[in-house]
């Protein structure tokens, strides 16, 4: 895909006001993200004991990159005795360098891609296609962004965003005749389509969940089954892979397996889960006869030895915290500007760029709610790393300096809650005189600060503490207001796969990405 | 004409293939360099020297109370087919392979299938469905060197396997690639007829997983596969689309 388009585009707080005008986005991305939370918690329930696997989790992620030095080398020892030709890139270039350099070698002309987020993070697409080598995202809604020249807005449902109307536009335009707006019609066209592709392609290419430091493995979780074709059907195969995905062995991809899939799309397993161990071997019929892997470290070893942000490596890219975001909810993942969006990618983008400046508005994109942290599968404490984010802007001399005087303020009041209590009534009274629509807008006084990035909620008749318990609901289960057609319309998707036969209850979201 | 032609082209193959080999080479002489300075680089981030021998592990897969879970054999067998059906998959047990071959034919009948592809494995030999499927053509994995095998099973309407694992709790099968047992059988077919005998089903997906450490890296296939239902998408407005890339119609029969 594409990543040119989505960069630049001001601050989040103007792309968040596109994002905000554009009502089917977030009608839909509230629908999505509310199914896949809720998802997500039933899956977590029924599986039962799920703070002990969050914590198992966890621990075996901490472990792995605290002597990430070893077990990377011992995968890297392991992958090239299975054959296995492996590359490392220090930088986002080198990692292109190296695929188009690849590339040439075979003198490719298409690559088939499954989902990977760091081929995003690269925009490797555009550089093959500077080369003259077709690019073809092979994931169904990956396929619909590149047609529409998008990035993705969600890193597990990525084209979120369209509704199937634009997606039989766009779909009709590639097929060169007009495909009714049916889900069916439209996925059958595309499985015939990139049925062709695979088979001609020179080259498949991945992301990478999971790599196993024992064997050598790369592990792949997916559901529609093109992760597979990639890997199976093209000559070469390339696997881009983050240097942090590492895990030691077999017996704890058991606990990855458990909380990935759950946790992103409230799925027991994903359809595919695969482990590949290098090239085809001699007598084998089919798989690559080349594999490579780029390891990339591209800003993730600027989090090592950082006691406030090395935990971001522990990451499984799941999006549990994305579903669980009230921001994100509102606002979808294109106001973020970034390969990554949502909580992880408010913390992610800056921390990957080392650029706190450049980056520095989307840690403010975020209430500070602590959901992130609450659907974290690996408990990654994303909303303290949010004020951390913070107060390097500030320290940085990069903050605005009206919200510096406020979170000075607001700390000096936290610190007494009598006085917490004191400032409340002052409020209440104060905020009569400002209140319109139940909402602060105007910019004097305390909030100035404050209100020249986001709309304050009028102080409620009930202190925030008396309504903690209610707002909690809300955040935990959801805020309810959507438009009755599209409502109605994705309510009876629903009943009618509850009662249908070829469905089941899981969520199908498509795989997960590396 | 037509040798030298042939001879151009073969030399001009091998040329290719040389610089290729000689390519490869130095990137990995290049990516040898690369890994000290890399590694390094962590160790020295992490603040310490580079450890030399394994560290201890002590939270190394999952918690002790999951590793005593097993459900009896034929609560497994339910289990199994409850999850596979619920995510769209189609389950059943036979008593016999005698019987799953009889199922077999019979959808093969009822679905008007004519290509038929398997694996080159004992048991589906055993089965002669070649025979009894006389009408369809059924072609065995990699029997044949000059076939091409990927265009055989992309064009199949089933591929039949017999798989080497299965974990109930998640309703997954696991399947092992090899020279007999071709990765595309269980991905390119519109449907997959999947064999399961029974001494195979496990509860747990750790009880099929802690078999390949302790196999260990020289023993593992190259493509190791667990399939828990048909392929599928929401990827559209949420609406759930059955069979996008792999096979749409999933058949998991449990035999014994």
């Amino acid at each position: 895909m594409s990543g040119a388009t989505q960069t630049n585009l001001g601050t989040v707080k103007e792309r968040a006001g596109l994002a905000l005008n554009n009502d089917f986005l977030r009608k839909a991305v509230k629908f999505t993200t509310e199914r896949l939370r809720t998802g997500k918690e039933k899956a977590a329930a029924d599986h039962g004991n799920w703070d002990e696997w969050r914590e198992r989790g966890r621990q075996i992620r901490l472990h792995t990159i605290a002597h990430l030095d070893y077990y990377l080398n011992l995968f890297v020892e392991n992958a090239r005795a299975n054959g296995v030709h492996i590359h490392f890139a220090e930088t986002a270039a080198e990692a292109v360098e190296i695929s188009l350099a690849i590339a040439k070698q075979v003198e490719a002309r298409t690559v088939v891609k499954s989902k990977s987020m760091v081929t995003e993070e690269l925009h490797l697409n555009h550089a093959l296609e500077s080369i003259d080598v077709e690019a073809i995202e092979t994931d169904l809604g990956e396929y619909i962004i590149q047609l529409a020249g998008e990035a993705p807005s969600h890193i597990i449902i990525p084209a979120i965003h369209k509704n199937r109307y634009q997606i039989a536009e766009l779909l009709s335009a590639d097929a060169g005749e007009t495909l009714a707006p049916d889900t069916q019609i439209l996925a059958g066209f595309v499985r015939r389509k990139l049925r062709e592709k695979f088979l001609e392609a020179d080259i498949g290419m991945t992301g990478c969940n999971f790599a196993i430091a024992e064997t050598g493995s790369m592990v792949l979780f997916e559901n529609e089954g093109n992760a597979r074709m990639v890997s199976t059907v093209p000559k070469t195969q390339i696997t881009l892979m983050g240097m942090e995905r590492i895990i030691p062995s077999f017996e704890d991809l058991e606990v990855m397996a458990t909380l990935l899939p759950r946790s992103a799309t409230g799925q027991k397993l994903t359809v595919y889960m695969s482990g590949i161990s290098g090239p085809r071997r001699e007598v084998d019929a089919d798989g690559p006869d080349e594999m490579h892997i780029i390891i990339v470290d591209n800003g993730r070893s600027l989090q090592l030895g950082d006691p406030e942000f090395q935990e971001l490596l522990n990451c499984i890219r799941c999006g549990a915290c994305l579903n669980a975001c009230p921001v994100y909810r509102h606002i979808g993942g294109h106001a973020y500007g970034g390969t990554y969006s949502g909580p992880i990618g408010a913390v992610l983008t800056p921390a990957l760029k080392k650029n706190i400046a450049e980056w520095d508005d989307i840690a403010n994109a975020s209430s500070l709610c602590g959901a992130c942290y609450e659907a974290c599968p690996v408990k990654i404490p994303l909303h303290e790393m949010l004020v951390y984010l913070r107060r390097r802007k500030l320290e940085a001399g990069r903050g605005d300096k009206l919200e510096a005087i406020g979170m000075k303020g607001f700390a000096a009041v936290m610190k007494n809650s009598k006085r917490f209590g004191a400032v409340l009534k002052i409020g209440k009274l104060g905020q009569k005189l400002v209140v319109r629509d139940g909402g602060i807008r105007s910019k004097i006084g305390p909030l100035k600060g404050w209100n020249s990035y986001r709309v304050t909620p009028s102080l409620p008749s009930e202190s925030f503490r008396e309504k903690w318990p209610t707002m909690e609901q809300e955040i935990r289960h959801g805020l309810q207001e959507m438009d009755p057609a599209v409502k109605s319309r994705m309510e009876a998707i629903v009943r009618e796969r509850q009662s249908g036969g070829n469905g089941g209850k899981g969520n199908g979201g498509h795989g997960h990405h590396g | 004409m037509a040798t030298a032609v042939k001879e151009t082209g073969d030399t001009g193959i091998m040329a290719n293939k040389e610089a290729r080999q000689q390519w490869l080479a130095e990137q990995t002489a290049k990516s040898k360099e690369k890994q000290v300075s890399f590694i390094n680089s962590i160790s020295s981030k992490l603040g310490r020297a580079r450890p030399t021998a394994a560290p201890a592990h002590p939270f190394r897969g999952a918690p002790d109370f999951w590793r005593e879970f097993e459900w009896p054999i034929d609560e497994r067998a339910e289990k199994f087919m409850e999850n596979f059906r619920a995510v769209g998959g189609h389950s059943l047990r036979l008593g016999s392979m005698e019987e799953a071959k009889q199922f077999i034919v019979d959808k093969a009948a009822e679905m008007s299938a004519k290509y038929i592809i398997r694996q080159n494995q004992p048991e589906l030999a055993e089965m002669d469905l070649e025979f009894a499927l006389s009408e369809a053509k059924v072609s065995v994995w990699n029997s044949d060197p000059e076939e091409q095998w990927k265009a055989r099973a992309a064009e199949a309407d089933f591929g039949v396997v017999v798989v080497d694992h299965a974990a109930a709790y998640t309703g997954s099968l696991t399947v092992l690639s090899s020279k007999d047992k071709g990765r595309s059988v269980s991905l390119l077919p519109t449907v997959l007829m999947a064999i399961i005998p029974i001494e195979r089903l496990r509860t747990r997906l750790g009880e099929v997983l802690v078999e390949f450490d302790r196999a260990g890296r020289e023993q593992l296939p190259a493509g190791i596969h667990f399939i828990s239902g048909p392929s599928r998408s929401a990827d559209i407005e949420n609406d759930l689309t059955i069979g996008v890339h792999g096979p749409g119609v999933v058949y998991a029969i449990i035999v014994g």
